[in-house]
């Protein structure tokens, strides 16, 4: 391998860092932030979110694998997150690599870049990332002397548009395999074989997908004829399966912005087994595994004294369906209350039993409640497996307004399968009646305020509705013009997602190979954070279509049962006869029970997997 | 009610911290030091915390202040050691008098109307004498009108009567690396910013480090420090 340089930036930056906006999303050194020793330790790796620091340091997985990687004597683990524009100017004015937080090295100098892939529109980020921190954007051009580029997250479900800049991916939950993907890039360093070599070996870890050993054929209409398997057997996700005793960091980094999701997280239960058809999270985290209450308690008691956060979040997909929630809200507030600590729950269903708990924790006079009846009719919330009903709504809201809540918002989604006219007329209709049980309880009330939030169904890999084609553009201008006009009034407010980013979403979250041809041109022309509306260039995305023999409808189409899909070798554990059954039950409208307690729906997920349901008091069972 | 005053740093990179990040460090700190602060009453309670004037973002300062409410008896020194352990590396307390209660003790903002900051100047070889001289001529002019940029368009300010006192030093003759030190005035009175002075130097400068080395209360030429106002 060839002795780099090793080149120490921040001072010849830090002059200069007053011109950017944010200049702290650069600085490092938050409370619990880990310097390690950077010539004495063996293995070095730098975990990178494609998107700004305030988004990137919310999400709880890389401050799991953070402290996991960190947690070994020999090992370190730096952050970095996508640079806004200003940032990446002031670095090529200073011909500077892009830099971890801690050590301020460049990224080059690291063994490994782990990449966090939570969302289709931040791709080309990973690839200025990766341009910035000086290594070779394609895979193909990476030499023995470059650092390893692996990817997890939901979006390596399906991989595939991100084949090109990805030496492998991880699919599923790292926590238990982590440490072992590190030794072996770490022995491979000293054994002077070739990268291929590192590849083969890693192919060997659970969950591990190298795309290189995999080849793709087409036929002439544009669909796949075959995936070739060069080497070694098919990726299947990686699962934790003893979830009560998982690591979970005792150390929480505490940052100076005003990060999206700024406090404690502590994550009571991974896997929700309500089978929404349309969620793509509730299919790929299965089965359910709660912690047990004691667990949690101990982890939070430790974590508020340590950290100075005066909020913390109990998170999981429904963590209103933990099973002893009301025992472990009681106890938290208990004990955390007189701190000065806040509790919150993130996600609510759509019961008086959610609102009762809400009201536990939350003060009915700022804040506001949110519910997610997803669809405008009882109809169309069977055939997406979310089974409530219109009147289930009403008694939840008349229950949150009696608590003294005066803004709710109410999620839906247009784009549906089997959605008519009916459908979003029930949207309406939803709106209207929670609005006016609001009015009853609170006549006199000038912030009754219902916000309904209307966003873009987009197909997801690995789902019952993975077949199903998305509503075009103009189909979605259509509808939320449908809604801007019927949906009026001064208490009521409406929002929608900018129906572009939905379908360059739609085409990446399904798409093939041929996408990384994409993606690469339009960011060589200047696309990034694709995501933030004031930063997407559409027009220069179309112009990279157009000029290429890809035609973008292509991949938000309806897909044929027996086509062989782009993720197809991609495993995830849930079985194909399961998606199938389940895309039947719903152009049915028949629903399929939460298999929490319920008889078992035969998903294939503890089968594949050898692992187990568990909830929190069937443990010492 | 227990009152204090603080006196610290802000260093380092923490120096880029903004005003509002800094409440908040300062507030997570007093938590995770079990330092039990006094809340505001209503339905936002937010910690009594009561800064002096803000320090603009990438200058680091070893003179800072802070007035804080306690719902508990402490002895200064130990607070001042129990913080210092909770904050992060960049941002140090380095003193802690107790606020007398009896008398009327002034907010930190009503009373500092001085600072002095220290700005390293890069000039060349030809320029280096040309901005010293425009420099020391500063304090002879009768005014000194500047225009200010703001998001509300700009503006003609004189701020010639805002300044105190000003000096000038090479510290590195090899390099043309100059000291200026100027003595400002700040708060309701006017506030005079280093870069009013910096960016209207009629020679190329590079500036390498600005920091707010002292703020104090003057009144008929007395001078008076913070922490003995309390």
């Amino acid at each position: 391998m060839a002795a780099k340089q090793s080149q120490h930036v921040w001072e010849d930056i830090e002059s200069s860092l007053n011109e950017v906006s944010k200049p702290g999303r650069y600085i490092g050194g938050e409370y619990n932030c880990k310097v390690k020793d950077w010539t004495t330790t063996d293995f070095k790796a730098v975990l990178a979110f494609p998107d700004v620091y305030e988004i990137g340091l919310s999400h709880l997985g890389l401050r799991i694998l953070y402290e996991l990687i960190n947690s070994q004597p020999d090992m370190l683990a730096e952050r970095v997150y996508a640079p806004w524009p200003d940032f990446q100017a002031l670095l090529h004015k200073k011909d500077l690599p892009l830099f971890s937080l801690e050590n301020k090295r460049g990224l080059y100098e690291f063994d490994m870049v782990g990449f966090s892939l939570q969302y289709e529109l931040s791709y080309t980020n990973v690839l200025t990332i990766l341009d910035l921190g000086k290594i070779p954007v394609l895979s193909k051009d990476r030499t023995e002397a470059d650092p390893l580029i692996i990817g997890g997250g939901p979006c390596t479900y399906n991989p595939e548009p991100l084949a090109d800049f990805f030496d492998c991916f991880f699919i599923g939950e790292a926590e238990e395999v982590m440490v072992d993907i590190c030794k072996i890039i770490c022995n491979w360093k000293c054994s002077g074989l070739s990268r291929s070599n590192l590849l083969d070996e890693l192919a060997k870890i659970p969950g591990v997908y190298i795309p290189s050993h995999f080849q793709i054929h087409y036929q002439a209409d544009g669909t796949i004829s075959e995936i070739k398997n060069l080497a070694g057997p098919e990726p299947v996700r990686a699962v934790v399966k003893d979830f009560k005793t998982v690591f979970y960091p005792e150390k929480w980094l505490v940052p100076y912005l005003d990060i999206v999701h700024d406090r404690i997280t502590f994550e009571i239960q991974r896997g929700c087994t309500r089978g929404c058809r349309f969620c793509q999270a509730g299919m790929i985290y299965r089965p359910v595994r709660e912690k047990p209450p004691e667990v949690v308690m101990n982890a939070l008691q430790n974590l508020v004294k340590d950290t100075g956060y005066d909020e913390l979040s109990l998170t999981s997909l429904s963590s209103a369906d933990y099973s002893h929630i009301q025992q472990l809200i009681s106890q938290a507030c208990a004990c955390f209350n007189p701190l000065g600590v806040n509790i919150s729950l993130p996600s609510l269903r759509i019961d008086s039993f959610s609102v009762d708990l809400a009201s536990k924790f939350q003060s009915a006079r700022k804040s506001s409640l949110t519910f997610a009846p997803e669809a405008g009719s009882d109809r169309l919330r069977c055939v997406i497996n979310k089974g409530v009903t219109a009147a289930d709504l009403l008694n939840a809201s008349e229950a949150a307004f009696k608590a003294g809540w005066q803004k709710l918002k109410l999620y839906f989604m247009i784009g549906l399968p089997t959605e008519t006219e009916e459908d979003l007329a029930g949207i309406v209709e939803m709106v209207e009646s929670v609005f006016k049980i609001g009015k009853k309880i609170h006549p006199k009330a000038s912030a009754l305020r219902i916000t309904a939030s209307i966003s873009t169904f987009v197909p997801k890999s690995h789902t019952p509705f993975q077949w199903q084609d998305q509503i075009s553009i103009e189909e979605t201008i259509k509808k939320q013009r449908y809604f801007q006009e019927h949906l009026r009034g001064r208490h009521i407010e409406l929002s929608w997602h900018d129906p572009q980013m939905s379908r360059l979403e739609g085409i990446f979250a399904r798409g093939d190979r041929r996408l990384g041809s994409i993606i690469y041109q339009a960011w060589q022309k200047g696309a990034q954070f694709d995501g933030w509306s004031d930063q997407l260039n559409y027009p220069l995305w179309m112009e990279v279509f157009a000029a290429s023999n890809l035609d973008p409808d292509f991949y938000i189409r309806k897909r044929s049962m027996n086509e062989i899909l782009p993720w197809a070798h991609i495993h995830s554990g849930i079985s194909q006869d399961f998606l199938k059954k389940e895309w039947e039950r719903a152009l049915a409208a028949v629903l399929t029970p939460d298999c929490r307690n319920a008889v078992c729906s035969n998903c294939g997920v503890c089968s594949t997997l050898d692992i187990k349901k568990s909830i929190a008091g069937e443990f010492d069972v | 009610m227990y009152e204090y005053r603080l006196r610290f740093s802000k260093e380092k990179s923490l120096k880029f911290l903004s005003h509002l990040e800094l409440i908040r460090t300062m507030e997570r700190a007093f938590r995770r030091a079990q330092l039990p602060l006094a809340y505001s009453e209503g339905f936002h309670p937010h910690p009594k915390l009561s800064f002096g004037p803000a320090l603009a973002v990438g200058i680091c300062s070893n003179d800072e202040y802070l007035d804080f409410q306690l719902l508990k008896d402490i002895e200064p020194e130990e607070i001042k050691m129990d913080l210092n352990r909770s904050l992060p590396e960049g941002i140090q307390a380095i003193a802690i008098v107790r606020i007398n209660t009896q008398h009327h003790v002034k907010p930190l903002n009503a009373i500092i109307n001085r600072a002095i900051y220290a700005i390293h100047l890069k000039t060349t070889p030809e320029e280096c004498s040309k901005v010293i001289e425009w420099l020391n001529q500063l304090m002879n002019l009768p005014e000194f009108v500047i225009t200010r940029y703001s998001k509300d368009g700009q503006k003609l300010v004189n701020i010639r009567p805002w300044l105190h006192n000003l000096t000038i030093e090479v510290i590195d003759a090899q390099k043309f690396i100059l000291e200026l030190r100027f003595t400002g005035e700040i708060g309701s009175g006017g506030n005079l910013r280093p870069e009013d002075i910096t960016s209207n130097i009629p020679h190329p400068v590079e500036i390498m480090s600005v920091a707010r080395i002292s703020l104090w209360h003057e009144e008929k030429g007395l001078i008076t420090r913070p922490l003995d106002l309390c």
